[in-house]
């Protein structure tokens, strides 16, 4: 059956399927690239750190590992994907037709939030089945795991748009990329657990809000965490709907996108 | 009906220059109005404003009837821009541009499809369809951002200096489909530094400086306004370089 599509529909759906369009043009870059990365991570963390480390509070070390790099996969992909192509697309000017379109704020907000969302799942999704495939990873809690990466997605996603959005040249986007994001990430558990470092390591990673979002993930999938897991969702939800709300505030004022 | 109604609108930016500074004016249905004034009159802030594309500070601005602020949706929907600067995405196509742009607007897909070809057809652009948009060359990019602009059949195209730097032969195409166009019902809003241009094709014109309107009316009304026989004149005394007037030449010419 052929169900019609109204005007509104059309055009989200057209303002979403060309912001996945932009990244699976160049997929070699914005799909190949950190899958390669993500499986460099295996195995130099899993192969080569797992055969001395063996186990982290009970669990083989590289499932410990894995949810946190599916983790990093989601997030920096869907920031990456979205603060770049906001920023190119506002040096060509392209960001014009859109704007000038009969699109509302939500729709353009949500349609380059879906985009970056779409590459990072795609990409932690291929990480997920190579991980079953070759190690077994296991999937202990998937009502927890289900919203937790997508939240986690979300949240790095409308991170993204905001860098994108206020971003005046790429240096801008790098910056947040490699000075907050990523010492965030790393600083946030991925390889370790919190309980093994010394004070005050261990406490100001308590301070990471990422160490949650890490937590959230792993659980899901091997049923271990250092934090609570209700409280953890809790914050993830809060925070990713105050970004939201903050980013749909900067595209109806118009920030930096329309003059 | 009026297809565009601006009232006493303001722009003025964050750092202070008043862009507009209450600009009024009146476009009817069907017409094919010129927009001429220097570098830095305003043309461009008060286009940006009629197309979403800028905020204004005061005033109000009408669609067809429609508040491009309240009813930003209604309004947009009947307004085509080609701007003066190219701005195509690298990473489309040349059909994707367009199937692109009218999704924007609603156009379901069989629709887009034909009159993508349709489009691609009048501009002379059907063998670059699958080429990026990178690739072509500036008046290739200058005819897809016209098809473009037209994708969604807009009641209300606005062209921003669309023949800047483009061939005689590109020229003379693009003023006869805009002509075309314009009996077909189209109403056009042209900004051009050429003045023949605006001569040649426009019923009415207005020319702006500064931030405002400064007169209005048919190219042999702005030459009477201002007590000079031709449009160009009219502009040159607008600008303040009547020494410029090749009506003096000739007259000189003929004199010696």
């Amino acid at each position: 059956m052929n169900f019609p599509m109204s005007s509104a529909q059309i055009r989200f759906a057209t303002l979403w399927r060309r912001e996945c369009n932009r990244f699976l043009k160049i997929k070699k870059q914005t799909i190949g690239a950190p899958l390669l990365e993500t499986f460099l991570y295996i195995t130099i963390f899993g192969a080569a750190l797992g055969s001395r480390i063996k186990h982290l509070h009970g669990i083989d070390y590289i499932l410990f590992v894995i949810p946190g790099l599916i983790m990093m996969a989601f997030s920096t992909n869907s920031f990456t994907n979205n603060s770049s192509s906001i920023l190119q697309q506002k040096f060509q000017g392209a960001i014009q037709d859109q704007l000038s379109s009969p699109a509302s704020p939500a729709e353009l907000l949500l349609a380059f939030s879906l985009g970056g969302f779409m590459r990072g799942l795609i990409v932690a999704t291929l990480t997920f089945l190579v991980s079953v495939v070759l190690v077994g990873l296991p999937v202990e809690n998937v009502l927890v795991l289900i919203p937790s990466l997508a939240l986690v997605g979300f949240f790095f996603s409308q991170l993204g748009v905001l860098i994108g959005v206020r971003a005046e040249q790429f240096d801008d986007v790098a910056f947040a990329q490699t000075f907050v994001l990523q010492p965030l990430i790393f600083l946030g558990g991925v390889f370790y657990s919190a309980a093994l470092l010394p004070q005050p390591w261990e406490t100001l990673t308590r301070f990471d809000p990422i160490f949650y979002m890490i937590n959230l993930v792993r659980y899901g999938f091997v049923g271990f965490t250092e934090v609570s897991i209700g409280l953890s969702l809790l914050a993830l939800t809060a925070a990713t709907a105050a970004l939201f709300l903050f980013n749909l505030r900067l595209f109806s004022r118009g920030y930096r996108l329309r003059s | 009906m009026k297809a565009l109604a601006i009232d006493n609108l303001e722009k003025r930016y964050p750092n202070g220059v008043e862009a507009l500074r209450g600009v009024s004016l009146d476009i009817e249905e069907g017409d094919f109005f010129g927009l001429l004034g220097p570098n830095g009159a305003g043309k461009s802030t008060l286009i940006h404003c009629t197309t979403g594309l800028a905020q204004p500070t005061g005033g109000s601005i009408g669609i067809f009837g429609h508040d491009a602020i309240d009813h930003y949706a209604d309004a947009r929907q009947s307004v085509g821009l080609a701007p003066q600067e190219p701005n195509l995405d690298w990473f489309l196509t040349v059909e994707e541009s367009l199937d692109y742009h009218a999704g924007y607007f609603g156009m379901p897909r069989a629709e887009r499809r034909a009159r993508t070809k349709e489009l691609l057809e009048t501009f002379s652009l059907t063998e670059k369809r699958d080429e990026r948009t990178r690739t072509l060359s500036g008046g290739m990019k200058r005819r897809l951002i016209l098809a473009r602009a037209m994708m969604h059949r807009p009641r209300l195209l606005i062209l921003d200096e669309p023949t800047a730097g483009v061939d005689v032969e590109l020229r003379l195409e693009l003023w006869h489909y805009v002509q075309k166009i314009n009996q077909e019902g189209t109403t056009i809003l042209l900004t051009t530094h050429y003045l023949e241009e605006a001569e040649q094709l426009c019923d009415r014109i207005a020319f702006i400086a500064d931030g405002q309107i400064v007169a209005e009316g048919t190219s042999p009304e702005l030459a009477a306004r201002f007590d000079v026989p031709n449009l160009e004149d009219a502009y040159l005394a607008l600008v303040g370089r009547k020494e410029l007037s090749r009506s003096h030449i000739e007259l000189d010419e003929v004199e010696a």
